[in-house]
């Protein structure tokens, strides 16, 4: 079974969640992948427009309070196992806009994430060390999930059912 | 008994035709390598290095193993069988495809005519998933496909009877298969006859669009609606349609081939074999690889309009050519 999780980790898909930054970090993560010198795509990795599709997400920026709602509910979106990076020192800690009336973050106050990916905006070089640094992260969460299917199996359970979120139709439309 | 035991062996051979030579397996495992060596392609003309040329096979084993999600509000068994629909209508298209000097293809199953009714399978597929998603992104995709999907059969049609009407000549249309490739073993390829050069021509045009790759991958389109039909779908669905694309990239390049280039060399199946590979391979890297470095998405009425004004026309100029010199 190792060998399904070697395989697994070798297909890391990205995608990004912009929680009301100043688009500094999103250009940062843009140039990362798709800019020759820093072509992530060698690792496997593939940026995707659907939440669904995704294992890595980065969030950026400050998580504004009209953006909480919408960020949580996207990232419930993302079928698990899956990774959550935060890039730049607004999401971390709230940066230069921490203690603002319009900020509800950190981040981490609402979802566990995995990796911190400091700086303002981070350099690429920063930005890929985190995504190889989730990729171990992913690695232990997908050999935990084999492991937790073979000792249901071997309890002859079946896996339990995952309730769905409430589907909130949104007005955003 | 002996009916019986006629029978059984027929089910046999056309089990293996569908699920191991040429379709099924093999197809699906060519058609992820052509994927693969065409990223890797895409990437050394960006200058870059390029995932490594088996990723496509590890993006479908990490797909396997992700949790599959259905939105509520999708009628789920729809939802749910949308891609398996693809997949099976593309292995038995690449079941019935001969593969000049290797196989006849399940010959008495169907013809050229079956071909061009099975073709759009995938493209149903992706407009079944569109709709039933339940999501705006998805519905936008499902108008997209079936107008790109409305554009570009009408060139195919016109390249299918201009074969069908050249191999029939003088006095009726011929849609087998087998006899394509035998009349033009004996007459010379299609793809040299300038009679035939603008059909060839259209056909290469068709190519991209029903495999949706740029400038006409308009309704998958990730940056503008999010990857339309293919929005909601995680998991174990996402990998049947990887898949079915995979082997639709071998059926329509296979179909270029048997319509166009079907010349065998001698020295039977282990030639014949990769010879129709590369065959298919250069096919690709013309009509797709070629094509996708050096282009943007276009709009959905832009790719309507190129479709009726360049490849149906070029296709009919070959159908009036046959029908005139025969």
């Amino acid at each position: 079974m190792s060998f399904i999780s070697d395989m697994t980790v070798r297909s890391p898909w990205l995608f990004r969640i912009n929680a009301g930054s100043c688009n500094g970090c999103d250009v940062e993560l843009a140039t990362t992948a798709f800019i020759p010198r820093y072509d992530v795509e060698r690792l496997g990795c593939k940026y995707c427009g659907s939440p669904r599709h995704a294992d890595i997400v980065f969030i950026t920026g400050p998580l504004t309070v009209r953006m909480k709602d919408k960020v949580l509910r996207v990232w419930h979106d993302i079928p698990e196992p899956k990774v959550t990076i935060a890039v730049g020192i607004c999401p971390i800690s709230g940066g230069v806009f921490r203690g603002g009336h319009p900020i509800a973050g950190p981040v981490d106050r609402y979802l566990p994430v995995d990796v911190n990916v400091p700086g303002c905006p981070p350099r690429p070089q920063a930005i890929m060390e985190g995504v190889l640094l989730a990729k171990d992260i992913w690695l232990e969460r997908v050999r935990a999930q084999e492991e937790a299917r073979q000792s249901l199996k071997k309890l002859g359970a079946r896996p339990e059912e995952k309730k769905e979120e409430p589907f909130i139709d949104a007005g955003y439309l | 008994m002996h009916d019986l035991g006629s029978f059984l062996m027929q089910t046999l051979q056309g089990l293996f035709y569908l699920l191991i030579f040429p379709g099924g397996l093999f197809a699906l495992s060519l058609g992820l390598l052509f994927k693969g060596v065409d990223r890797k392609l895409e990437a050394r003309f960006q200058r870059r290095v390029g995932p490594p040329i088996l990723q496509p096979f590890i993006d479908c084993v990490k797909l396997a193993g992700k949790e599959e999600m259905v939105p509520r509000g999708a009628p789920r068994a729809y939802f749910v069988y949308a891609p398996l629909l693809g997949l099976v209508g593309m292995a038995v298209c690449a079941a019935l495809l001969p593969i000049p000097g290797v196989t006849h293809g399940m010959t008495d199953m169907g013809d050229l005519l079956v071909y061009f009714y099975l073709m759009p399978v995938p493209a149903f597929a992706l407009m079944m998933a569109g709709s039933s998603s339940g999501s705006p992104f998805g519905a936008l995709g499902f108008s997209r496909e079936m107008t790109i999907m409305l554009a570009y059969e009408i060139p195919l049609l016109l390249v299918i009877l201009a074969v069908a009407l050249l191999v029939g000549a003088p006095a009726s249309a011929e849609f087998s298969l087998n006899e394509i490739v035998e009349f033009q073993l004996a007459n010379g390829s299609f793809g040299l006859n300038p009679v035939m050069m603008p059909a060839l021509l259209a056909y290469l045009m068709f190519l991209p669009g029903t495999m949706g790759v740029p400038p006409f991958d308009i309704p998958e389109a990730e940056t503008e609606i999010l990857e339309g039909p293919l929005l909601e779908y995680s998991g174990a669905g996402l990998a049947f349609f990887s898949l079915t694309s995979a082997i639709k990239s071998i059926v329509v390049l296979g179909l270029g081939v048997v319509l166009f280039f079907p010349g065998t060399l001698p020295g039977g199946i282990l030639v014949n074999i990769p010879w129709f590979v590369l065959k298919c391979f250069m096919l690709m890297l013309v009509a797709l690889t070629f094509v996708k470095v050096a282009s943007a998405r276009i709009r959905i009425d832009q790719a309507f309009r190129f479709y009726i004004k360049y490849p149906t026309p070029l296709a009919a100029l070959s159908l009036i050519l046959v029908w005139v010199s025969r």
